[in-house]
C-alpha cells in the first residue's frame, strides 16, 4: 500500500524496497507469514547477500531507517516508482527513468489528467503515470497479454494504487481504446510491436480540446511509419529524439607520479645503489585526486520517442 | 462531450507561435504588443479567442526596420497547406543542371520587397518566386521541398496562440539563453522531477538560484490543483524569480502553496527566531542584490507588477514576506519528502545544511552544470554517509529527421545536460 503516497512508518502489507548497495536491492511485500512449496505457512524470512530478515520485523519500522541483517544490515525504502523500476519483477522488457522522465515530461502529464497507455507490460511505465495523474487523474492502461493484465491488476491493488488505474486485456491494434474513451484522454502513450497502427485509435481516444502524443520504438522502421500516420492524421509538432543516460564512476583515486628527471645526470657507479634506492622512494610521489570514467559497458540504444501534438478540433 | 480550450483573457501570459518558434509574452493589456522578428504584433483581436487559434499578420505600417502588424483571425481557407504549389511542379532527378551563380532567381530584391507589400499572402509570393526561379523545376522533388520550405519561413505570416505549458516554457528558456536558466535542458529537467519523487501529496524543498521560476514552476505543475502536496522554494535572491509559474495562469490556491522564501533570512528565523525581522531584510537585501545584480534586473522586467507593489505598500510587501518565512518554518519543522538543489554556488555546504530538514529514506537531488563539483560532494557525501545510493549521471540527447528515405540524426545536437547527482538521505 506504500505507492500511494509518502508515510513515515511500515505497515503491513507495504511494498517495502531493502536498499543494500546500488547493485542490490529488493522489492518486499510486508507479511508475517509466507507459504511454502508444500502450501504450508511459514514465517516469511527473506534471505539476501548479507544474510537474512525476519520480513515481520519491518512493521512499525520507520522508512529510511537501517535494518539489521544477520551478516550486515540495510536500509527500508519506500518505495518511488524509480526505485520500483529497478527492482520489479519482469515480465517484459521495460522502459527505464531516462525515457520515462522524457516521456511524461512530453506529454505534459500533470494530477487530474486522463491518460491511456498501451502495454501494459510489467508497470513500469504505468507506476509513474500513476504517480503523476494521483489524486484526481486516471490511468486506462491496456495490453493484449491475459496473464500481464491479471498480475498488473494484483500489483496495482497490493500497492494501494488501484483506484486510479484501469486496466484492461485487449488488443488495441485491432479493436482500439474501447467506445467509452473517445474523446476523454489528455495524453496517450504506445509501446507496441505496429504502433502506427493504433494512431488512428489515438485519434479518437484524445480530447477535442486536444493532447499529446508519444510513441516509443526501439525499431527506427516503424518510428517513420509512425511519423507518417501522424501527419496524415494532422497531428502537430512531430518529434522525434533518442536519450540516454550515462552513469559516471566516480573513485578516489591515489595516482603515482612518475620522476624522469635524474636520467639526465650521470650517476657515480660507487654510490649507484643507494641512489638507485632514493630515485625510486622520489620519483613515486603520490597524488591524490578524484575521477571519474564512464562504465565500460553502458546502454547504447533504448529506443526511439516519437511526440506529437493534436489541435484543439477547431484548429484540426 | 465537445470540451473547449480555454480563451485567451486580458492579463493571461500567451506563447505566440510562428512556425517552429516560440514566444512567451504577457498580455497585460488590450494595447499590448509583441515583437516578433521584425513585426511588431498588435494583440487587441486575441481576446477572447480559444487558445490554439490562428492569426494572419496584416501588415499596417513601417516604423524604420519594424513593421507594425495587426492580427486577423484566419478562416479556413487561410489554413490551407501551402505545398498546394508542389502540385504544379515538375522535378528533375538530381542538382546536375543546377548553378549557384545567383542568377536563378530574375527577380530582384527590390522587387521582391514590393512584392511583398503589395500581396501580403505569403502564398501568391512564393508562387510568383517560383516562377521566377529558372531553377526551381530542374531541382529533385526534395530539394523543391526544402526551397519551398525556406521559402515559405521566410514569408510565413500566421502566428498561433497557445497557451504555456511547462514543456513549452522550457524550450523558450533554454533556445533564448540556456544560461539564465543554469543550462537546464529539458532531459535534465524531467529527470529532476522524477528522480525527486514529487508528487501531489509529499512536502518538497527547492533551492534555485535564478532559473527564471522554471524549477519551482515544474514541480507546482507536478503536485497540481486542488491536492495537498507543498513546495517551499529557497532563493538567494531579494525577490524570488516567478516569471514560468506566473504563465502557467495556475489557480490561487495552488500558487499558495509554494512557498518561496530567501535562504539566509528562513534560515535565521529557524535558528534564531523572529526578533529584528526589520534588520534582516536590509541585511538580505544588501547581501544579494550585491551578489545578483543581473537576476535582479531580469526580475525587474517581468515582475513589473509586484515591483510597483512592493514600492506602494512597503509594509503589505514585508507583512507577506515574514508570513511566508513562518509558513516555511512550520514545514522545515514537520521535514520534506525530497532535497532538490540547483545552484550557482557551490552546492556542499547548501546540500549540507539543508538536509537535516529531509526525513530519511528520500531523495536527494542535486544538478549542476560543471561534473567537477558534484564529485567533489560526492565524495564528501559517501564520507559523512549522511546520503546513500549515490549516482552520477549526464545524458546525450538527439533528433532525429524522420522522413521517408531520408532519415537521419539532425546534424546539431546540444552537448552538455549538465549533471545530476541523486541519492538517498540517512540517518
Amino acid at each position: 500500500m506504500s505507492f500511494l503516497e509518502q508515510k513515515d512508518f511500515i505497515e503491513e502489507n507495504d511494498t517495502v524496497i531493502l536498499y543494500l548497495s546500488p547493485s542490490s536491492m529488493h522489492a518486499i511485500n510486508v507479511r508475517e507469514m509466507m507459504k511454502n512449496k508444500k502450501g504450508e505457512l511459514i514465517e516469511y524470512i527473506f534471505q539476501t547477500s548479507f544474510g537474512a530478515l525476519k520480513v515481520k520485523s519491518l512493521i512499525g519500522v520507520r522508512y529510511g531507517n537501517k535494518v539489521e541483517l544477520s551478516r550486515g544490515h540495510a536500509y527500508a525504502l519506500q518505495p518511488t516508482p524509480e526505485l520500483w523500476t529497478n527492482t520489479l519483477p519482469h515480465r517484459t522488457q521495460i522502459i527505464y527513468t531516462p525515457d520515462i522522465s522524457m516521456i511524461l515530461f512530453q506529454l505534459d502529464v500533470k494530477p487530474g489528467n486522463i491518460v491511456i497507455e498501451s502495454g501494459t507490460g510489467s508497470g513500469s511505465l504505468s507506476h509513474h503515470f500513476l504517480r503523476g495523474v494521483k489524486p484526481n487523474g486516471h490511468l486506462f492502461t491496456f495490453d493484449f497479454h491475459e496473464a500481464r493484465v491479471e498480475q498488473a491488476k494484483v500489483e496495482f491493488t497490493n500497492h494501494g494504487v488501484s483506484n486510479f488505474v484501469t486496466v484492461t486485456h485487449r488488443d488495441v491494434i485491432k479493436d482500439g481504446f474501447t467506445e467509452e474513451l473517445n474523446g476523454k484522454a489528455d495524453a496517450i502513450f504506445l509501446d507496441l510491436p505496429a504502433p502506427d497502427k493504433a494512431v488512428s485509435h489515438a485519434f479518437k481516444a484524445l480530447k477535442s480540446s486536444g493532447g499529446r502524443f508519444c510513441s516509443f520504438s526501439p525499431c527506427i522502421e516503424q518510428t517513420q511509419k509512425v511519423c507518417e500516420e501522424l501527419q496524415k492524421h494532422g497531428f502537430t509538432e512531430i518529434q522525434s529524439m533518442e536519450i540516454l543516460q550515462s552513469e559516471e564512476i566516480v573513485k578516489m583515486r591515489s595516482v603515482q607520479i612518475m620522476d624522469l628527471d635524474f636520467v639526465r645526470t650521470k650517476k657515480i657507479l660507487t654510490t649507484c645503489d643507494i641512489e638507485l634506492n632514493d630515485n625510486k622512494k622520489h620519483s613515486k610521489e603520490v597524488q591524490k585526486i578524484i575521477t571519474s570514467s564512464a562504465p565500460q559497458i553502458l546502454p547504447g540504444h533504448t529506443g526511439y520517442l516519437t511526440f506529437g501534438t493534436l489541435s484543439p478540433i477547431f484548429a484540426r | 462531450m465537445l470540451e473547449n480550450p480555454p480563451k485567451i483573457k486580458i492579463g493571461d501570459f500567451i506563447i505566440l507561435q510562428r512556425q517552429k518558434y516560440m514566444k512567451l509574452h504577457k498580455f497585460g493589456n488590450i494595447e499590448s504588443s509583441a515583437a516578433l522578428g521584425k513585426d511588431q504584433l498588435e494583440l487587441r483581436n486575441i481576446e477572447g479567442h480559444p487558445y490554439c487559434s490562428t492569426f494572419k499578420m496584416i501588415p499596417k505600417e513601417t516604423r524604420g526596420r519594424q513593421r507594425i502588424t495587426a492580427l486577423e483571425l484566419c478562416s479556413d481557407k487561410d489554413m490551407q497547406d501551402i505545398r498546394d504549389i508542389m502540385n504544379n511542379a515538375e522535378s528533375g532527378a538530381d542538382n546536375r543542371n543546377i548553378k549557384d551563380d545567383g542568377g536563378s532567381q530574375k527577380l530582384g530584391n527590390e522587387e521582391i520587397l514590393k512584392l511583398r507589400e503589395d500581396i501580403g499572402d505569403s502564398k501568391k509570393i512564393i508562387g510568383t518566386l517560383v516562377e521566377n526561379s529558372t531553377s526551381f523545376q530542374s531541382k529533385t522533388v526534395y530539394s523543391q521541398e526544402k526551397y519551398l520550405k525556406r521559402k515559405e519561413k521566410k514569408y510565413f505570416e500566421y502566428v498561433q496562440i497557445r497557451q504555456p505549458s511547462i514543456r513549452m516554457l522550457a524550450e523558450i528558456f533554454y533556445r533564448q539563453d540556456p544560461d539564465k536558466i543554469m543550462g537546464l535542458r529539458i532531459d535534465s529537467l524531467s529527470q529532476i522531477i522524477s528522480y525527486s519523487d514529487v508528487n501531489a501529496f509529499g512536502k518538497f524543498l527547492l533551492f534555485e538560484s535564478g532559473t527564471n521560476g522554471l524549477l519551482p514552476a515544474a514541480f507546482l505543475n507536478a503536485i497540481g490543483s486542488g491536492t495537498k502536496g507543498k513546495l517551499v522554494h529557497m532563493h538567494p535572491g531579494n525577490v524570488p524569480q516567478k516569471q514560468a509559474i506566473q504563465a502557467l495562469n495556475l489557480p490561487q490556491e495552488q500558487l499558495d502553496r509554494c512557498v518561496s522564501v530567501n535562504i539566509y533570512s528562513v534560515l535565521r528565523e529557524f535558528y534564531q527566531g523572529k526578533e529584528e525581522e526589520k534588520a534582516n531584510v536590509e541585511e538580505e537585501t544588501e547581501e544579494s542584490a550585491a551578489k545578483r545584480p543581473k537576476l535582479e534586473e531580469g526580475e525587474n522586467n517581468t515582475d513589473e507588477k509586484s515591483k510597483s507593489d512592493e514600492k506602494v505598500k512597503p509594509d503589505e510587501k514585508s507583512q507577506k514576506w515574514k508570513l511566508e518565512n513562518k509558513k516555511a518554518c512550520d514545514l522545515m519543522k514537520e521535514k520534506f519528502d525530497s532535497l532538490i538543489v540547483v545552484s550557482r554556488d557551490h552546492p556542499l555546504n547548501i546540500v549540507k545544511e539543508l538536509l537535516q530538514f529531509i526525513k530519511p529514506g528520500r531523495p536527494v537531488i542535486v544538478f549542476n552544470l560543471s561534473k567537477e563539483l558534484l564529485m567533489e560532494m560526492y565524495v564528501e557525501l559517501k564520507m559523512l554517509s549522511t546520503v546513500t545510493n549515490l549516482h552520477l549521471t549526464s545524458n546525450w540527447m538527439r533528433y532525429y529527421q524522420i522522413l521517408p528515405n531520408r532519415t537521419h540524426p539532425e546534424v546539431q545536437m546540444s552537448g552538455n545536460s549538465g549533471y545530476i547527482l541523486r541519492g538517498t538521505s540517512i540517518n
